[in-house]
């Protein structure tokens, strides 16, 4: 019991992590940084599940689960399940920026559009230098 | 008739080329300042716009109608001497009455952003002067803080120059109501609706919003402010 207790901790902690993640700001240098370590952590228990198969196994058992497999299963789903996000998150950020940017071409080019289909306008009204401070 | 020269229309537009050549000229009747935000349409939305007296900003790619009304506004606001915005749809099932209703109230300063809402009965009986004070009361008092709005998606809205500045709509498809009824509920500004027609026309209806969009609209809301910046 106490061992089945282990994994579920585990894999509880990782959805709790996924969740204060997603919740908030993601893009922080020192974010970034735990992302790094967890890649490189990645790669050496890469590293010894395929010199040493048997070590998942016995991992897998001190933590309460049947088969290495399984284990290996688990830690997908939540590997999946940050990967989504990581996504997710850059997609939107990159939204966000993509809308600014469009934003700023077409305000301009609307100036210039206007000004030159509306020159009665432009002399009546002369654009005030405000919005070149702000 | 009120000088309507400190009121700008902003109208978002994507593939309406069919009709928007028409309904701006319509409204340009009463509004002379409109400013159609062309969000990248793939027909000839932007000729037919450029045939009117309308101002035309366009948006290089399409970016959703969220993203089409805050560089409408955006626009607009930079106008000398603009002091009132309409956000106004492009398919024509919106009026101009009722544009001008909803600007009256701004200038008579009993309320920053006016809504229009659908679901509100109109009550002919009832003077309008009466029916309006009546419900701006019962929306700017503080009891109810809450607002209660029947219609949070509606185009059809109202804002004066301090609520204008005050958007910052980061939906860019079509979660942006909610995320301006949301805003709006968040601060202090006074919130009021009013009813307005809507034109259901063969083309708006095509047009309008399905139910599964309906499904997006509350995913999107949902995660909203989850994304960093």
């Amino acid at each position: 019991m106490t061992k089945s207790l282990l994994i579920q901790v585990v894999l509880l902690l990782g959805a709790a992590g996924l969740l204060v993640m997603f919740i908030k700001r993601w893009d922080a240098v020192h974010t970034r940084a735990w992302k790094r370590i967890a890649f490189f952590l990645f790669i050496v228990a890469n590293a010894f599940a395929v010199l040493f198969p048997s070590l998942v196994t016995d991992v897998a058992h001190f933590l309460g689960v049947g088969r290495g497999t399984d284990l290996v299963l688990y830690l997908l789903v939540l590997a999946v399940g940050f990967l989504a996000l990581n996504t997710y998150m850059r997609f939107r950020s990159l939204e966000r920026k993509l809308t600014d940017l469009a934003r700023t071409v077409a305000l301009r080019d609307a100036e210039f559009l206007n000004e030159r289909r509306f020159p009665a306008e432009a002399g009546i009204a002369p654009r005030t230098p405000e919005k070149a401070s702000s | 008739m009120p000088d309507y020269g400190n009121t700008w229309l902003v109208v978002p537009v994507y593939n309406e080329g069919r009709v928007i050549a028409e309904v701006v000229e319509q409204a340009l009747k009463t509004f002379p300042n409109i400013v159609c935000v062309n969000d990248g349409s793939t027909d000839d939305s932007v000729e037919q716009i450029l045939g009117t007296g309308a101002h035309l900003v366009r948006h290089p790619i399409n970016l959703g109608q969220g993203a089409a009304l805050q560089t409408g506004l955006a626009y607009a606001l930079a106008q000398p001497g603009a002091e009132f915005f309409v956000t106004f749809d492009a398919d024509g099932q919106h009026q101009t009455q009722d544009a001008e209703a909803m600007v009256g109230l701004l200038r008579d300063d009993v309320a920053d952003v006016v809504l229009g809402s659908r679901f509100i009965e109109k009550t002919e009986q009832v003077p309008v002067l009466k029916r309006v004070v009546l419900r701006t009361a019962a929306a700017v008092s503080p009891t109810a803080r809450r607002l209660k709005l029947t219609d949070s998606h509606n185009g059809l809205r109202a804002l004066n120059r301090a609520a204008a500045q005050r958007m910052r709509i980061t939906m860019n498809g079509m979660a942006h109501a909610s995320e301006i009824v949301s805003m709006l509920a968040r601060s202090s500004l006074r919130v009021t609706e009013i009813p307005v027609d809507i034109l259901y026309t063969d083309y708006s209806r095509a047009k309008g919003q399905s139910l599964l969009n309906g499904v997006n609209i509350l995913f999107d809301i949902s995660l909203r402010e989850r994304g960093g910046r």
